[in-house]
This record gives structure tokens, sequence and C-alpha cells, in this order.
């Protein structure tokens, strides 16, 4: 038959699969069997049959066999771990926070980076910045002609997005909204669920008291009644007719609920642009064009994906976060191998006796593998509350762009990548001591644990590195002085848009009767507003301000402020005083000015009396030199030259009041939000918060950085310590008699410790030369990466490395104390 | 595994053996796969139903070595409760519904 040693080699393949300890007893007799049935079937009608029999045959026992085999590791597992809790509650929680912060991160990761974005076609959709590049937006016809004879994009909207009032005269409430031109909707290829989008001609002014609105308000406002077309709502206390109601979850940009018509004028530097590549041009061709569109410019424009765009700065850090976490995970593999390889070699008699049984290497790597795969397992379904938690961390301090981005742990991709990663550990971990079975030789296992332990000490030097550069970036950030006090501090935001407030004329008088009122209450000891709160505003005014008639070198940033303002922040006054309650009032032409303005002409202190030139023929006595404030978180963002001034339309642009209150500005919350609303309950009031909170809420991000790596070379160092004081403490273990006959000879006990020393202390040199090496290029990367962190240089590295030195020789110290007290008869008697 | 510990009732077998009488006894009806089979043979082993023989030529076959099993008592005592019981079970039928003749 020449078809037979077909059949049977296929049939020895098919024998493969059955679990290790099954075919070494059974795989011979079966194949015999095989022969012989072959012989007596003749003929390929019989031949078939055969196979059909032995393939329904196969197919119902190798499941069965691996089932029951794995069931018998698994218990013979469950009994060794009962015989060693800590060793294995200690593996299970390294890996269990290795796995879990992977999971964690990958989610956002997958959301931001990987999900595709609710949109249509997604892939084709992108994005510029107003910061670097806005098309030719004159007028309707200037844009849309650039937009339609671009060589390169489909179809480009405009979008710019701010906060309004929204709904009637009583309840206004504050919403976020967006102005686009009215080719928004069909760019992006959202359908209206109800009605339409916008028409060409509502673009122009007289036509374009319309809007969309979103599935949520729709909802909200509506109840999903289909006659909410044609519904009126009011924006800022203007009416708009609604004409559709966007798809559900559409919230583009940045959870807007309202949509309306943009109005074209060349000043606005507002406008964001998406846009959607031709077919057939690839990005680089896009990104060519755009270029030879956009030109050069400070910073240089840049195409970019739609989705890069909304990840903005969260896609390097969560990058950063994954490559961090997967060094955790990295160096918690390390350490549960060398705990296993530990064991295997604890267990060498044990093994050798099986293996003397019967039980093939095959076998006992089977079992090995099911251990280190069920070790793996309970460790990643602990590790989900981890990550759930990582989550929910992340989703405080980076909101995800979009509602549709939400980071969730249940999501396909993530659990498919939980899963992989926890069954690459366990070959990562488990491969190792598997091996090992091979050669139950301690000293080959000593290269393998001292490599790995080299490893560690690489990594965990890497991340402690990368630790104190976050952690001085951040200190760096909050001990700067903003030129004010954040301590006992209460700011509550209104938005007197569409109120009655509204007109110039009536704001200044609604705010003093609020001031008048916050001043009242029990334990506010000053009270002011202003409209650019440090650190928060949102868009200045300013111009090349001069002294006495002459210029300035640089601009300048105006800034309104009521009464009181610096008494109220802890400004510091350095020459004069400030703005009186009556030079507000009646609208003085004083000012106060910062140190820096002041020094352009001299010194500062002789700047009070002299005239800041605002325009040609319009000028402010100074009353006042103050210490600047800092008003954005990038100081070179904003002229650094300040002019204060009294405050005549303080509704205009962010208005803020601010409270000082005597004890923990938490408890006058409430107090002072209601006070603000009681002048008019029509006015939105929102923003209650202190201003630490604030601060706080600023700075969340590099907090999270620096907590995140600080956990991570904190949990890596305490693993390097165990890993090493674990190596050292079993070789002490396996050397034993070795030491005994030393100590028998004559050499003392610490001796023979500080030799142990000597020995181990060369592992964490070799893993601390390229640790220092590799920390160098992190230091690097962070640079680029958080705002203040510096590459820490040498000297940093140099410091960690001997910081971790001295634990690995406290840890090694510590692993050889059973030398001290050896007791050398007993030793040498076992012989 | 009852037909197992019934053709080894009646000596030692090796593994294809028991399939041939397992397979003549049911006329064709039950035809063991050869996993199947060493599955079950794999469990009695552990049970402590079967025993291993030691490994020898089967002389009506070829020279081949091949392993042999024989029944334990247990497997013998186990093997007579499970006769008793389908007796009991086989009376109790024939009481419920009465005997048909084989035709």
């Amino acid at each position: 038959m020449p078809d037979t040693p077909l059949s049977l080699k296929v049939y020895r393949r098919l024998l493969q699969l059955y679990p290790a300890g099954f075919r070494e007893n059974y795989a011979a007799p079966m194949e015999r069997e095989f022969c012989d049935e072959l012989e007596e079937s003749s003929g390929p009608l019989a031949l078939a049959k055969l196979w059909v029999r032995l393939l329904a045959d196969l197919a119902i026992s190798i499941p069965t066999q691996i089932v029951r085999e794995m069931a018998q590791d698994a218990r013979h597992t469950l009994r060794l771990w009962a015989n060693r809790p800590w060793n294995t509650g200690f593996a299970i929680a390294a890996l269990a926070i290795g796995i879990g912060a992977n999971t964690g991160v990958f989610s956002v990761v997958n959301a931001l980076l990987l999900r595709s974005l609710p949109f249509h076609d997604p892939g084709r959709l992108a994005s510029m910045s107003p910061y670097e590049y806005i098309p030719p937006h004159g007028s309707a016809k200037e844009f849309h002609e650039w937009q339609t004879q671009s060589a390169y994009l489909a179809g480009a909207a405009l979008v710019e997005e701010n906060d309004v009032n929204l709904g009637g005269e009583r309840d206004a409430i504050r919403a976020h909204h967006a102005l686009t031109s009215w080719n928004f909707f069909t760019v992006l290829g959202a359908q209206p669920a109800l009605g339409r989008g916008f028409l060409p001609e509502e673009e122009t002014p007289g036509h374009d008291g319309v809007a969309v609105i979103s599935y949520g308000l729709w909802q909200q406002l509506f109840a999903g009644d289909p006659r909410a077309l044609g519904a009126t709502v009011r924006v800022n206390g203007d009416p708009l007719t609604i004409v559709g109601v966007a798809p559900g979850g559409f919230e583009y940009p940045n959870h807007s609920v309202l949509w309306k018509a943009a109005t074209y004028s060349p000043g606005n530097n507002g406008w964001a642009t998406v846009a959607r590549l031709k077919p057939g041009i690839t990005w680089a061709q896009a990104r060519a064009a755009f270029s030879a569109d956009a030109g050069d410019g400070n910073p240089r424009p840049q195409l970019r994906s739609l989705q890069d765009a909304l990840a903005g700065r969260a896609k390097d850090g969560s990058l950063l976060l994954m490559a961090g976490v997967a060094l955790v995970l990295l160096i918690a593999c390390t350490n549960v191998a060398n705990l296993l390889i530990a064991r295997t070699v604890d267990r060498a008699p044990e093994l050798a006796i099986r293996s003397a049984l019967g039980a093939s290497q095959a076998r006992l790597v089977q079992q090995l593998l099911t251990e280190s795969l069920l070790l793996s397992f309970v460790a990643t379904i602990a590790g989900f509350v981890v990550a759930y938690w990582t989550t929910a961390l992340a989703a405080a301090v980076q909101p995800p762009p979009l509602a549709a981005q939400s980071y969730s742990i249940f999501d396909s991709a993530v659990v498919a990548f939980s899963v992989l990663i926890s069954v690459a550990s366990a070959l990562l971990f488990g491969i190792l001591p598997a091996l090992h079975t091979g050669r139950l030789r301690a000293s080959g296992s000593r290269v393998i644990r001292q490599t790995l332990a080299a490893a560690q000490v690489m990594l965990t030097i890497v991340l402690l590195t990368a630790s104190v550069s976050v952690g001085r970036a951040f200190l760096q950030l909050m001990a700067t002085d903003r030129g004010y006090d954040v301590k006992g501090v209460v700011t509550v935001n209104v938005a007197l848009d569409g109120t009655t407030h509204q007109i110039n004329k009536r704001q200044r008088p609604y705010f003093e009767e609020v001031l008048a009122r916050l001043r009242r209450i029990p334990g506010v000891r000053s009270a002011s507003a202003t409209e650019f709160l440090p650190l928060y505003a949102t868009g200045f005014v300013g111009g090349p301000f001069g002294l006495d008639g002459q210029r300035a070198k640089r601009n300048s940033t105006m800034l309104p402020v009521m009464s009181d303002y610096f008494q109220t922040m802890g400004g510091r006054i350095q020459y004069g005083r400030e703005f009186t309650g009556a030079e507000v009032r009646n609208g003085a032409m004083v000012a106060v000015v910062n140190e820096r303005f002041a020094a352009n002409f001299g010194a500062p202190q002789d700047a009070v009396g002299h005239e800041v030139t605002v325009r040609r023929g319009a000028s402010r006595k100074i009353v006042g030199v103050v210490k600047g404030m800092d008003f954005a978180t990038d100081p070179t963002m904003i002229d650094p030259n300040q002019v204060f001034i009294p405050s005549s339309t303080p509704g205009g642009f962010f208005s803020t009041f601010v409270a000082r209150v005597d004890g923990p500005a938490e408890a006058h919350l409430s107090t002072i939000r209601d006070t603000v609303r009681s002048v008019d309950p029509a006015v939105p009031v929102f923003g209650v918060k202190t201003l630490e909170q604030r601060q706080a809420d600023l700075f969340a991000r590099p907090r999270f950085y620096r907590t995140a790596v600080w956990l991570f070379s904190g949990f890596a160092l305490l693993l390097a310590v165990i890993g090493i004081y674990g190596i050292v403490s079993y070789a002490v273990a396996q050397r034993t008699r070795e030491m005994g006959v030393r100590l028998a000879l004559g050499t003392t006990a610490v001796h023979l410790r500080a030799m142990l020393l000597r020995q181990e202390l060369i592992t964490v040199v070799v893993g601390a030369i390229p640790g220092i090496a590799a920390a160098s290029l992190t230091g690097r990367y962070l640079e680029s990466l958080i705002e203040g962190a510096e590459s820490t240089g040498l000297a940093t590295s140099l410091a960690v490395a001997l910081l971790l030195a001295f634990i690995a020789s406290t840890s090694i110290w510590a692993g050889t104390r059973r030398i001290a007290s050896l007791d050398i008869m007993s030793i040498l008697r076992t012989d | 595994m009852f037909h197992i510990l019934l053709s080894l009732g009646a000596g030692e077998r090796h593994g294809y053996a028991i399939k041939r009488e397992v397979a003549a006894r049911t006329e064709g009806k039950l035809k063991l796969g050869p996993g199947v089979l060493y599955g079950s043979i794999n469990k009695m082993l552990e049970l402590g139903l079967i025993d291993e023989a030691e490994e020898r030529p089967d002389p009506h076959l070829d020279d081949e070595r091949r392993r042999y099993y024989r029944i334990t008592k247990l497997g013998r005592k186990a093997a007579q409760a499970e006769a008793a019981r389908m007796r009991e079970l086989a009376e109790l039928a024939a009481e419920t519904f009465g005997i048909r003749k084989h035709a």
C-alpha cells in the first residue's frame, strides 16, 4: 500500500496532541494498533471508514485527556501552593499588580488610540490646530473656495467651541457649544437623528438663527419629542430655532450639546479645522500638500489625524505609562521566574523521584507550565481589580475627549490583551524553570538567577532615575512662586450672557452688589472679582503699552480687576497701593503695574505717579507696583508685562468672584455660592471651588505621572530587594555544608558573610552599568514629555545605583545572617 | 468500563485484544476507539480496578512486545457489584413489564 506511511505519519502527528502523561503511556500501543487496523482494512473505502472512526475517537478523547491531566496538575499545584502560602501569595500579588496595571493602561491606550472614532470612515479625518494654521476665513466665500478647491481634501469644516448660557430667562444653565461652518456634519459624515444639518445660506447673518442640538439635550429638554424641530432654544439670550438633532453619542468637539452656524470675520483666530482627505490621497501626500498650504510657522503647522489630535498630549503620556507598566510586569515576571527556579531546585529530589518513577521530562515540564498558567490566571483575575482602579484614576485625571472613548476594561480588545499578556508572562516566567528541569544542576541555576537579578537591578535603576526626575519636576511646579497665595480663597464663576445684566453699564452695579453682600458674610475677610483668574484665563487683551509716552520693548497684558483684588488673592504690593472702591466705581484712569513692566523704564519704585500710555492720547496714572502673577502654566505663552486696571465691564470674559476667608476655604463654599446666587437667581453660577482645588485640578496630570512613576519604581525596588535576598539566602542554604567546613577550618562567620556579599554585589554592578546607560536614554525621552522633567544626568543615576547597592548589601547581609548561627558540629555530622 | 472488566475477567489481555473482544461480544455494536479505550484503561488503573502485568509478546499475533492488563480484586468486586445491580434492575423490569421471549 503506497499510502501507508502517509496515514501513519498523520496519525503520529495527531497522537502528539495528547497530553504528555497519556502520550507516554499509550501512544506506542495506539500506534501499533493503528498499524494492525491498517493492515486489516484494504481498499480506499475501508481506509476512509477507519479514518472516520479514528478521527471521532481522537476528537472525543483528546480533550478529555487534556482536561484530565490539567486537573491533575492543577490539584498538584494547589497542594504545592498550600504548602507555601507566602511564596505563592507574593508571586500572585506581584503578577496581579503587573498584569492589572498593564491592562488598565492598555484600556486607556485602546480607547484613545486604537478604538476607531464614532464617525464615518474616521481614519481619513484630519485636524488642524488653530494655534498653528487656520485656512482663509475672512468670509464664507473665502473659506469655502479654499476647501472646495483643495487638491488633497474632500472637504473641510471650521469649528470653534465655547461655553454659553443655555435656556430661558430664569433657568439658564452653563453648557458647551460649538460654532461651525455649515458643512461640519457633512465632513464628519454624521447623519442627524432628526431634522437636518445646516444649509449653506445659514452662515450669513440674518439667516443664522438656527441650531442643531445633541441627542442628549433633545432627551433632556424635549423628552425625545419630534416637535423639538422648530422649537426655540436660547443661547446667551438669543433665540435660535432647532432644525436638527445630532445622532446619539455625537458630541464633538468636547461634549458640545449645541451647534450653531458660524459667522465669519478675518479677526477670529479661534477656528479649528476638521477635514476629510480626498479619496486616493495618502496621508504622506496630504501632509506634503498641507505644508505647502500652511508654510512654516512657530510651532510648525501639522496635519494630524483627528484621532491623534483628540488624544493630544495624553497620547505620549499613555505610551510612556505603557512602557512603565511593561517594565514593571517584566520585573514581576523575572521575580516569579526566580522564585519558581528556586523552588524547582528545592524540589529536585521530588522531581528526581518522580522522573525515576517514569514521569518523563515532557510530563514534568507540562506540570510546571500548568502551574505557571494557573498562577498567571489567578493573578489576571486579581489584576482586573487593579485594572479597574487604574482606569478610574485615569478617567479622573484625563477624561476621554469623546463619550465613545470611555476607558473600559470590559472591551474585547482589552480582555484579549490581558489574556495575551497573562499567557505571555506565564510562558516567560514558566519557561525558564521548565527548561531548568532538564538540568537539575544548582550551579547552572545560579547563573540564570543571577542574570535575572542583574536584569532586575537594571530595570529598577531606570525606573528609580525616572521617578527622581519626574518627582523633582513636580516639586518645582508646586513650589513655583506664582505671585499669589492659594490658601483660604473661594472662587465662583458667573456668566451674564443673556441675562438682564448683560449690557455693559449694568455689569458693574451687579458685581458691586454681589461684592457688597459677600463682604458682609461673617468669616469673609475680603472679596473681589476679575475676568482673568491666575492660571485659568482663557483669553487676553493687551498691547504695546508705554510709560509717559515712551514705548515698552514688549507687549503688555491688560488685566481688569475690582477693588481689594490683591488683598484677596494674597498678591504682593511692592510700592504704592491698589484700587479703591471709589476708583473702580468712577472708572478712574489709574493703573497698577507689575515689577517687570516698571523695570522696563528704570527702578520699579519710581514708576508710582508716572503714567501708563495705553494708546495715543489715553493714559492712566500708576498708583501701585506689584509682584506679577502667573496667568498661564507656561509663562512663555503670554506677555510677562502686566497692567492692571479698574474693571468697568467685569462681566466680559471669564468673570470670577474671589473671596479670602478665615479658616478652611471648603467650609465657606456653599454660603458664598448662595450669596452670589441671591443677587439674581437668573445668573448661572458655576465653578464653585477653592483656589487650591483649581490648582490641584490643573496639576492633576503631572501629579498623576509623578505618583505612577513613584509607584512603579517603589514596586520595582521592593521586587529587586526581595529577589536579591532570595538568591542570597538560597545560596546560603545550598552551601551550608561548605560553609560549615570553612568555619571548622577557622574562617570567621563575618569573613564568610563578607565573601558572599562581595560575590553577590557583582550581580548588582553587572546590572547597574547598563541600567545607568538606559536611564540616561529614558531621561531624554521624559524631558520631551513632561514639562519641567529634566534629564537627571549621570550623578542622579549613579546616586540611585549606589542607593540600590546599599539596599542590596543590606538585604544580602540579612540573607546571610544564618551563617552566624551555624552549628558546625551538626552540619558535619550529617555527612 | 464494565465491558473492559468483563473481557479481563477471563484472563490477562492487551489493549488491542480487549477492543476486539468487546467488539465481538457486542456483535460489532460497541467499537472502542483507541483513545477512548486507553482513556478508560488509564482511569481504571488509577482507580485500582485493573493492574498492569509485565510486557511480553503476544503469542498469537507477532513477536512485538505488548502491555498486558489484568483485573484486580477490587476490580472483580466492582464487576460483581455492577452485575448484581444490573440483575436487580433486570428483575424489576421483568416484574413490571414481563419478559418477552426472543423470537
